[in-house]
């Protein structure tokens, strides 16, 4: 077992360490909440310009796929070699993992509209970018804000692991208890870490829960 | 690198699994499937190929003595299989301990604490592995056998849910019919609910394998061994060949055992579903 000389409670630690930590949560959700808007502009872009087309859709779905096969470490130390070291590996590899489940849903949230009322939409008058605006897109809404939320999960976790790379967020604290391993305050920094991420985690999950029932359309909510 | 041929298109499902995604309930395969032509192994061969070129490739190209040392045949092949070790020890842990758990905690009396297992799922998924891991170092010590306690504690909760979810998804019409023809609960579990599950409960050891693999390559943080090691080796003698080879193998193993998930699922799917 551990020896806990020299160790403060955690509490302690985290009333220590208060600003420092607040400041890396707020990296750590900034991070997340950018690169994953970044995603959902991406990824309904790419969405909107496969789903009509079942091949296209089957080779975004599928290269989305292997990227996302490839585990985070991996990704994160081939881009090391071109993008250096700190945030921009992390941004662009949090960016490409959180692309799959949003092309993904988007794909599958637009090609699940009924046709019926896409006619229904062309036959009262709409032009084609009116009815992407105003029938298909609110229509696949709450499948692709649901790609956003497992796309935001990934990201947490991901996240955590880009400290190895030198990026932002609650990982350097992970990363300063491994480095400590053994040493005063190893388990409390990696606890606050954690901690903080799965928080971190939950707080955005509720906001996504609230925005789905604020922007879901009155007529297709359940 | 783009995406291999993966034959003819598909539905694609909303809750289609990603490789690291279980929020959604997994149903659907995430590739399409491939049938059985000789599409589906192009694949495997283009990434044995890569494979095989990108060693040709670094083991020709002008080293110095650190690469030279961290990047021998049986150096690369020893953590190569050191990978597979942890990825299959600990996924054949995960699933010994999820899938009993899972069958037990949908039986009818146990129904009740379903809500809360999947709460508590959910909220131990969003846990970073890394995090997870390195916990588990500070309180067990280094090593093999804390990565495998660390990758099961990692890979067992989106398992779990994955069993319950695909029991609970099983129509009770069949199970009352199962019922009515007079089969005991142990019969209608093991010949209406389990059959029924099974395609489920693949995708969910895909899922698994895949996780792990990606999961294991963190385990050079703790001495653990694996493929990561060459990525840690060359961030901290900033060596890229070193830093490369083992991004890409990991990437090619990953790749490659994902395939292997997925020709299983499809191989093992009870006929007629």
């Amino acid at each position: 077992m551990i020896s806990l000389e020299g160790t403060v409670s955690f509490w302690e630690y985290l009333g220590s360490r208060r600003e420092r930590l607040w400041f890396e949560t707020w990296q750590h959700a900034s991070m997340v909440f950018q690169t994953v808007l970044a995603a959902l502009v991406i990824g309904v872009l790419v969405g909107l310009l496969v789903y009509r087309s079942e091949r296209l859709s089957a080779l975004a779905t599928s290269t989305a796929g292997v990227i996302f096969t490839v585990p985070s470490l991996a990704l994160l130390g081939l881009l090391i070699t071109p993008l250096g070291l700190g945030v921009a590996p992390s941004v662009v590899a949090l960016t490409l993992y959180s692309l799959l489940p949003i092309v993904r849903n988007t794909v599958v949230g637009l090609s699940g509209v009924d046709r019926t009322l896409v006619d229904a939409a062309r036959g009262i008058g709409m032009t084609r970018t009116a009815i992407l605006l105003r029938v298909e897109l609110p229509l696949a809404w709450p499948v692709i804000l649901t790609g956003v939320r497992v796309s935001t999960q990934l990201a947490m976790g991901i996240g955590a692991i880009a400290a190895y790379v030198s990026g932002p967020g609650l990982g350097e604290q992970i990363f300063s208890g491994l480095a400590r391993l053994g040493g005063a305050n190893a388990i409390n920094m990696t606890l606050a870490g954690t901690l903080g991420i799965v928080l971190l985690a939950l707080i955005f999950d509720g906001c996504f829960v609230l925005i789905g029932r604020l922007t879901t359309p009155r007529g297709i909510r359940v | 690198m783009s995406a291999p041929p993966r034959g003819t298109a598909a539905g694609i499902d909303p809750a289609a699994p990603g490789a690291e995604d279980a929020v959604i309930p997994p149903t659907v395969a995430l590739h399409a499937p491939t049938g059985r032509s000789w599409r589906a192994f192009l694949e495997p061969l283009a990434v044995l190929l890569i494979g095989a070129a990108w060693m040709l490739y670094v083991e020709n190209s002008d080293l110095d003595s650190i690469e030279e040392r961290s990047l021998k045949p049986d150096y690369v092949w020893q953590k190569t299989w050191e990978h597979i070790e942890l990825t299959v020890v600990s996924t054949v842990v995960v699933l010994a301990i999820a899938i009993p758990l899972g069958i037990l905690l949908s039986r009818v009396w146990a129904r009740p604490a379903t809500p809360f297992v999947l709460a508590v799922a959910n909220i131990g998924q969003s846990a970073p592995a890394i995090g997870v891991v390195v916990l588990l170092a500070v309180i067990f010590g280094i090593g093999f056998w804390t990565t495998v306690v660390a990758l099961v504690a990692y890979g067992v909760l989106p398992a779990l849910r994955n069993t319950m979810v695909g029991l609970q998804q099983v129509d009770p019409t069949l199970i009352d019919a199962g019922r009515g023809i007079g089969m005991s609960p142990a019969m209608v579990l093991a010949r209406v609910e389990l059959p029924l599950a099974t395609p489920v409960i693949l995708a969910g050891i895909r899922t698994t394998l895949v996780l792990m693999v990606g999961t294991a390559s963190i385990a050079s943080f703790i001495s653990g061994g694996g493929l990561g090691d060459l990525i840690t080796t060359g961030v901290s003698t900033q060596r890229n060949p070193v830093l490369l080879t083992g991004c890409v193998l990991i990437a090619l193993l990953a790749l490659l055992i994902d395939w292997l998930g997925g020709m299983a699922t499809r191989l093992l799917a009870p006929k007629g579903l």
